[in-house]
């Protein structure tokens, strides 16, 4: 297990929830930093870590705690892989609309804490629309839940969405609550290869009901999923006029990455992606969901090119970010981009949970 | 207790005098709120725009008074309420949709917008705003981000924090942020995200910037009668079962449609036990293809006098009777208390039967009328506040549904909030590590406790009943 080059001192696997907090609590008395490290897909986030004493692996921590098929509710411990879950949920029809890229492998606390979602965001939103429980452990060695086990719930600070994108900056997520979905009744994927890419994406956009997920890459090439009923899907593939998509072709796309080199993540307003996607390096290799306004950038990415794709994004109101990049590459440029106005309030916040800077040191934000 | 007088010449100075208002009479009409509670604040500010909420909360900063935000007081769970005085922050008269934008699908809005004016202004552009609390024609956005309301609607489209993509804040110390923003990832830790549903303890609104949807090409509602209230949580367990998720799952028990059709002529059966409300949106022809399995789910769950809205106006006046029922409920007995809680969708039959027990036992008339897909109860207490000794009655009541409610698996509110109503209640569902943790969040954005205080998190100077009610905690079950 290695960490933009540093391997840890020492790797905890703890079994249960108690021993994740213990695990905190001792290394912070210690001054030990921790890495909390889940399946390893998402390790190259962050600026490198100024220390790495211990890495606290979560995946023996992999049960799924309860299954409501009616209440359509799930809970879990964070070392369940993504696909370990989606299979169970597959046993009563429903699924958990989470499918980030460099997969398969990704657990759930390693999603959540790092803010990944992939093309069914267009429809179903982000995790952070549909986590409704989460069970953290502090570094003072507290374990502490927020939110509950029902759908709609108003009780109190929503400190799930805190922890989420936080990297483990504040806590290590250690289970989770998610509202799940019912599998549509029926599904189609359909792509093309257009003349003109971004038209055939705001039509896409513009049907009277847009697609699940709608992903465009570099080379030209469109993927649509198409969700609904029998016969209004019959209708919307009517209306799209493609041709029919292989059936691994969301699984081979999920599996896109850094691929050892770099991997950039843009985020932007989606009206503004299609400005900063074209400002892009000739040649570049990109994909992206262009209704969601996200766009993955790899290969062998120059630092003055970061910087001005970052600078075009950040100036349309969005970021770059930097999900696996060579150290160098990090030193130069820094994973994160200009820091937002609030980093005053949330680094008090980083403050009141992890004073002692125990987790990930250097990595995150603030 | 009045403010010191530096304190009121410096609000004046601020928001001129028209827009301060201490007279002892005219403060009497912001004591109180949609919620059964009340208190005086010290004097009401009527800010024109951001600009003088800094101002005056650098005033209020300055001398130590607290400060409680105001939307249109149709709260219920007492959040606007002035509970330690100080000064109510009465925002209606920002009041200006600033921008839609009908290609990014967004709009930002002042604060003191009401939900139904940004539904229509939205509308004529053939989009429309999710959340819909029942209260929509006079409730406020900023209101709504602050408690994180729901609806009918937020079965399938989810509630407030699902549709807020920004905020402007003015914090405790009179500084002004931007939470948030069009892009769907941000840098840092999601503080959008924990602002709303904060309920004016952590800053003030000023300015919200929330996602719009384009409205469906085709709405299917349909009204099913049931025997019972039982028969007719099991019908809604057994479409959400079947795998469809309708827009809107909302039930009425016999009680409330007695009053309903009385008022409305809905056309609701009075005679039935329970009537279910369902609505789909989306593909003309998914609409129909839903509908019609609904109708078979509903029918093998006996349903009868199934009846599906043959137009527009029909629709509007199931709704009406829906979104009107409360108030209809005036009928019954001159004042209601309107609980909220969330069980897991398949306790519903368990809890409703706890509810009309204990309303038996307190010999109170109990309407219900909810939202049944998301299993978020509303039990109306009924009452006449004219009668002695009511209202400890009503209280122990809901006291005692909330913990059958939690007792269930489920939570204290789905929509309405905590704010003064159920903080002492707090301790039901998070131990005490837990609400430390919400509190180290307060003490980061408000370490001299002047933002709305009192609500949210238990206070044990206020309820002397805390420590026998804090003996029960059902949160902490992970397994």
């Amino acid at each position: 297990m290695v960490v933009d080059g540093l391997t840890p001192g020492r790797v905890e696997r703890p079994s249960s929830a108690d021993q994740v907090a213990e695990a905190l609590r001792d290394a912070a008395e210690d001054g030990r930093s921790v890495v909390p490290v889940g399946g390893g897909r998402a390790l190259g986030i962050g600026d490198p870590p100024q220390r790495f004493d211990v890495a606290l692996e979560t995946r023996a921590l992999d049960r799924v705690l309860e299954l409501s098929q009616a209440d359509m509710t799930v809970s879990v411990e964070a070392g369940i892989t993504l696909e370990a879950l989606n299979a169970t949920l597959a046993q009563v029809g429903q699924f958990l609309p989470i499918d980030p890229f460099n997969a398969p492998g990704h657990t759930i606390g390693g999603v959540l804490a790092a803010g990944l979602s992939g093309p069914l965001r267009l429809r179903y939103g982000s995790p952070r629309d549909f986590v409704i429980g989460l069970r953290v452990a502090l570094p003072d060695g507290r374990l502490v839940s927020s939110g509950g086990r029902v759908v709609k719930n108003v009780s109190g600070y929503d400190l799930n969405k805190l922890h989420q994108g936080a990297l483990g900056s504040l806590g290590v997520i250690v289970a989770a609550s998610f509202k799940v979905f019912p599998r549509p009744l029926h599904e189609v994927s359909v792509e093309t290869r257009p003349d003109d890419p971004w038209a055939e994406v705001a039509r896409a956009l513009a049907l009277p009901q847009p697609p699940v997920a709608l992903e465009l890459a570099s080379d030209g090439r469109l993927l649509a999923r198409l969700a609904g009923t029998a016969d209004g899907v019959r209708r919307l593939v009517a209306e799209l006029d493609w041709t029919a998509a292989a059936p691994d072709a969301w699984e081979d796309h999920s599996r896109r990455s850094g691929d050892g080199a770099a991997w950039a993540r843009i985020s932007v307003p989606p009206v503004a992606l299609r400005g900063v996607v074209d400002a892009l390096p000739e040649g570049a290799i990109w994909w992206a969901s262009p209704g969601v306004g996200v766009a993955h950038w790899t290969g062998d990415l120059d630092a003055d090119a970061v910087r001005a794709a970052r600078s075009s994004a950040e100036r349309a109101g969005g970021s770059l970010v930097l999900l696996a990049a060579p150290v160098e590459l990090k030193r130069a440029v820094g994973a994160w981009g200009t820091r937002p106005s609030t980093a005053a309030w949330m680094t008090r916040i980083r403050d009141a949970f992890d004073p002692k800077r125990t987790l990930s040191p250097g990595r995150y934000v603030v | 207790m009045a403010l010191p007088r530096t304190a009121l010449a410096d609000l004046r100075r601020i928001a001129g005098d028209r827009h301060v208002i201490d007279d002892a009479n005219d403060l009497r009409i912001f004591e109180r709120d949609g919620s059964i509670s009340g208190a005086l604040p010290e004097a009401v500010v009527l800010p024109a725009d951001r600009d003088e909420v800094v101002r005056v909360v650098q005033v209020a900063a300055r001398h130590g008074i607290p400060v409680v935000p105001r939307g249109a007081g149709t709260g219920l769970s007492g959040g606007a309420i002035t509970l330690r005085g100080g000064i109510a922050l009465q925002l209606s008269r920002m009041r200006r949709i600033l921008e839609i934008d009908p290609i990014a699908r967004t709009a930002v809005v002042e604060p003191g917008v009401v939900n139904a004016d940004l539904q229509q202004a939205a509308g004529r552009l053939g989009l429309f705003y999710a959340p819909d609390p029942s209260s929509q024609k006079a409730c406020t956005i900023g209101g709504n981000a602050a408690e994180n309301s729901g609806g009918p609607h937020c079965l399938y489209y989810g509630v407030t924090t699902n549709h807020v993509i920004g905020l402007e804040v003015v914090f405790a110390d009179g500084s002004v942020e931007w939470l948030g923003g069009d892009a769907p990832d941000r840098v840092g830790l999601d503080l959008l995200g924990v602002l709303v549903g904060s309920e004016g303890t952590l800053g003030t609104i000023t300015r919200v910037k929330v996602r719009l949807m384009k409205l469906p090409e085709s709405v299917v509602t349909l009204m099913a009668a049931f025997p019972t209230i039982e028969a007719a949580s099991l019908a809604v367990s057994d479409v959400i079962g079947h795998g469809i998720v309708p827009a809107a799952l909302e039930m009425m028990d016999q009680v409330t449609i007695g009053a309903v059709e009385a008022h409305y002529r809905a056309g609701y059966p009075t005679d039935a036990g329970a009537v279910l409300l369902v609505e789909v949106d989306g593909l003309q022809e998914s609409c129909g293809e839903l509908s019609a399995a609904i109708e078979r789910v509903l029918r093998a769950n006996e349903a009868t006098n199934l009846r599906t809205a043959a137009d527009a106006a029909e629709r509007e006046l199931l709704w009406a009777g829906r979104k009107g029922a409360i108030g209809a409920l005036g009928r019954i007995r001159p004042n209601y208390y309107l609980h909220d809680g969330v069980v897991p969708r398949t306790r519903l039959p368990d809890v409703l039967r706890r509810v009309t027990e204990i309303g038996d036992h307190y010999r109170l008339p109990v309407a219900n009328v909810f939202h049944a897909g998301d299993g978020n109860l509303h039990p109306n207490i009924l009452f006449d506040l004219r009668e002695a000794g009511i209202m400890s009655q009503v209280e122990a009541a809901g006291e005692e549904m909330l913990r059958a409610v939690v007792e269930l698996g489920g939570t204290l509110s789905g929509e309405h909030g905590i704010g003064i109503e159920k903080n002492a209640f707090m301790p039901w569902i998070y131990g005490p590590d837990d609400l430390e943790a919400m509190l180290r969040v307060k003490r980061v954005f408000d370490p001299a406790g002047l933002l709305n205080p009192g609500k949210i998190f238990p206070d044990p100077d206020r309820d002397p009943h805390l420590v026998v009610r804090a003996g029960f905690c059902a949160e902490a079950r992970w397994w």
